[in-house]
């Protein structure tokens, strides 16, 4: 570990507790309510979060892409450890984005759960989807459990505009879409601050990965001298 | 065949870990043409991971490997077209007959006048009766015969062998002795074996191996047997 | 292809339908399973509702994509088994070639199933069909097949290395397939309709088309990574 990825992730993290103090400040105290013809009041403001912790999460599947892409051309350990990490969080995020998101189905249709929003149903294959990289991960072995790891990320990361727009035509056939996403609709007061939150998770995923991969790399270092000890 | 005096095998400084522990530590490995190489050692020694990196099923994680002049990974292709593996079973199809087996081979090696090939190989193994009975229905030492049959199909330049002498019949392993005693000048053979006499008997060189590296390596020639079992129980203690 | 891979692409395609031939292990099975679940969505869902035609698209998607999950499965089993794994990748047959013969016999076995199973599940849920309709389904079969195929030879690749085989595949697989099952069942649905919706069809045909090309092409990018060791 090197004083320069500390100074780093300090940095970051810092930048971060101040985008999501000054999100969670102007979300709740600054924004207008959305009181408009057809708004949902005080419910409206999960918004802000739920979109932004779902974006954030395909930025995490992306990083994990590339970063599977990167492991296959040239095989180091830290790459496969961006790949996990990523993984991880995304699936978090993922995970946060369908809680938020049937919160918000609850309250704006009164009921936790609606099928015919496509980016709620689109998510929980997400989740399904990466679950599986960890199933995958467990069951297979060193070197082999990294390359596999990064070719699944790779096929996850493809299958999920595919799943999106499969949600999607299966359901304009079913019954018309009702429900689009009111994100370019908002006014500006609304949108500065969804940037900001938008920005506060994204710093947020990069400091986690920072933080875990000096953990992971602090592991390894162990695992090295380790080995050296027991060889005497 | 792009050179033909490159060396068969030559590697330096492999390394394959296994969860968290080295099964190969850093190990050099040259086999020339014409020249029999026997690699022994206890259990856990290294010496069947050894054995699958240089047969290109396992992957090094670090050091350099070439087979026949070809770099490895990036030209095995090439070298594979002159390899031949046997371990401890004859790998092939139980359901299909031995003819089948054979002629699947021959088509994945693109061996011509395979049908020639296919029955001279039989023959040479003591199985043109049964050739078109299902392996399942053949005792171990006739499956492990096929193997052998396998094996030398495609006259390989490079024979790998896994313990080879593992449920071979008397006549099945009087084959495999033969194979290894007339190896000729352009092939070359190595060997993985726990049997110190076959070792020392069929080889030109004997590398012993010990917790993934190599302790020691010295010819045959001049070595009897009561001196290297002194010599292997020192080295593997 | 060249000559010889072309060769070894046969050789290997025929090595698969001999093996299924003499013990008809893999076809017999997937079949077996389908009828079962086709018959437990009858008593599931079917008596529950009194029109079955709308939902049986859906309903012979899902059966058939699990049933192929147990073909899948099958896939390498053999190899394993019989060691003869290692005696295939040490042969120097191009990955891409071992891949494209796996999906073939996935393929084919997948239709051997579905000759059956499509049409006892027609007459099972919808109340009269036109042979047009079946032509319909048929090509529906076809490139559903074709995807399923794929990404079962490229995942199926994966978890025969791992230790836990059987738990993982449908795990890995079932979530990358759906796709394929909502436009394969929306594709069987707009075919048995009356009228057909033509344009209904060729959309879902369409993206079961895109969604093979686009997943041979991450096939041929990943395969030799996962089947060399």
């Amino acid at each position: 570990m090197t004083d320069a990825a500390v100074r780093r992730v300090t940095a970051l993290g810092a930048l971060t507790a101040v985008l999501i103090g000054a999100s969670v400040v102007g979300l709740f105290l600054v924004a207008p309510e959305d009181n408009g013809p057809g708004g949902e009041g005080q419910i409206q403001r999960i918004f802000y979060f739920h979109v932004s912790i779902a974006l954030v999460s395909l930025l995490a599947f992306a990083v994990a892409f590339i970063a599977g892409a990167a492991y296959l051309r040239r095989p180091r350990p830290w790459w496969d450890d961006v790949v996990l990490i990523s993984i991880r969080l995304g699936l978090v995020f993922a995970v946060l984005t369908v809680i938020t998101g049937s919160i918000w189905a609850k309250a704006a249709w009164g009921r936790w759960w609606i099928w015919s929003d496509p980016r709620l149903a689109t998510y929980t294959l997400v989740v399904l989807l990466y679950s599986a990289y960890f199933v995958l991960r467990s069951s297979a072995e060193g070197e082999r459990q990294a390359r596999f790891s990064a070719v699944y990320a790779i096929i996850a990361f493809i299958s999920v505009p595919i799943s999106f727009y499969a949600v999607r035509i299966a359901q304009s056939v079913v019954h018309p879409v009702v429900f689009t996403s009111k994100g370019a609709a908002m006014p500006n007061s609304m949108l500065i601050w969804f940037v900001i939150a938008l920005a506060g998770m994204a710093a947020l995923f990069f400091t986690l990965l920072q933080l875990e991969l000096i953990q992971h790399r602090a592991q390894r270092a162990l695992q090295e001298v380790k080995l050296r000890l027991e060889r005497g | 065949m792009r050179h033909p005096d490159a060396p068969l095998v030559d590697a330096s400084g492999l390394v394959r870990g296994f969860g968290g522990r080295r099964a190969v530590d850093g190990v050099d490995l040259q086999v020339a043409p014409g020249e029999r190489v026997a690699v022994v050692g206890p259990n856990g020694a290294g010496k069947t991971t050894l054995l699958r990196i240089a047969a290109t099923l396992l992957r090094r994680e670090a050091g350099t490997l070439s087979l026949l002049g070809w770099e490895i990974p990036d030209q095995a292709q090439q070298a594979r077209r002159h390899l031949g593996y046997l371990g401890h079973d004859p790998m092939v199809y139980l359901d299909l007959t031995a003819q089948q087996n054979l002629e699947l081979f021959a088509d994945l090696y693109g061996i011509d006048d395979a049908s020639e090939c296919i029955t001279a190989a039989l023959s040479r193994v003591g199985l043109l009766a049964r050739s078109h009975d299902a392996v399942r229905t053949f005792s171990r030492g006739m499956g492990q015969r096929l193997g052998i049959a396998r094996l030398t199909l495609h006259a390989p330049r490079l024979l790998l062998l896994d313990e080879p002498y593992t449920g071979l019949d008397s006549r099945g392993a009087r084959l495999l002795d033969d194979l290894v005693a007339d190896v000729g000048a352009d092939r070359g053979i190595l060997m993985v074996t726990h049997e110190l006499d076959r070792a020392l008997t069929g080889a030109d060189r004997v590398m012993v191996m010990h917790r993934g590296r190599v302790a020691a390596e010295f010819p045959t020639a001049g070595t009897d047997l009561p001196e290297f079992r002194k010599r292997y129980a020192e080295l593997t203690a | 292809m060249n000559p010889s891979a072309r060769r070894q692409y046969a050789a290997l395609l025929r090595k698969d339908l001999r093996l299924e031939y003499r013990t008809r292990e893999t076809i017999v099975a997937m079949g077996l399973f389908s009828l079962v679940v086709t018959i437990l969505f009858e008593f599931t869902v079917g008596e529950r509702i009194g029109n079955t035609s709308a939902i049986a698209g859906g309903i012979i998607w899902a059966t058939l994509t699990l049933g192929a999950v147990l073909g899948v499965g099958r896939t390498w089993v053999p190899e394993r088994e019989q060691r003869v794994l290692d005696a295939i990748l040490i042969a120097p047959v191009p990955r891409l070639v071992m891949m494209m013969a796996r999906t073939t016999a996935l393929v084919l076995f997948l239709l051997g199933v579905q000759v059956v199973v499509v049409p006892l599940a027609i007459v099972f849920f919808v109340n009269g069909t036109s042979p047009a309709s079946l032509v319909l389904i048929a090509g529906v079969c076809i490139l559903a097949d074709v995807c399923i195929g794929i990404m079962g030879a490229l995942l199926s690749s994966m978890s025969v290395f791992s230790r836990t085989r059987e738990l993982v595949l449908p795990v890995l697989l079932l979530p990358s397939l759906i796709p394929v099952v909502i436009a394969a069942g929306g594709a069987t649905d707009a075919a048995l309709s009356a009228p057909r919706q033509m344009a209904e069809y060729r959309g879902y045909c369409l993206f079961l088309a895109v969604y093979a090309v686009i997943f041979a092409l991450v096939a041929y990018a990943t395969f030799d990574y996962i089947l060399d060791d």
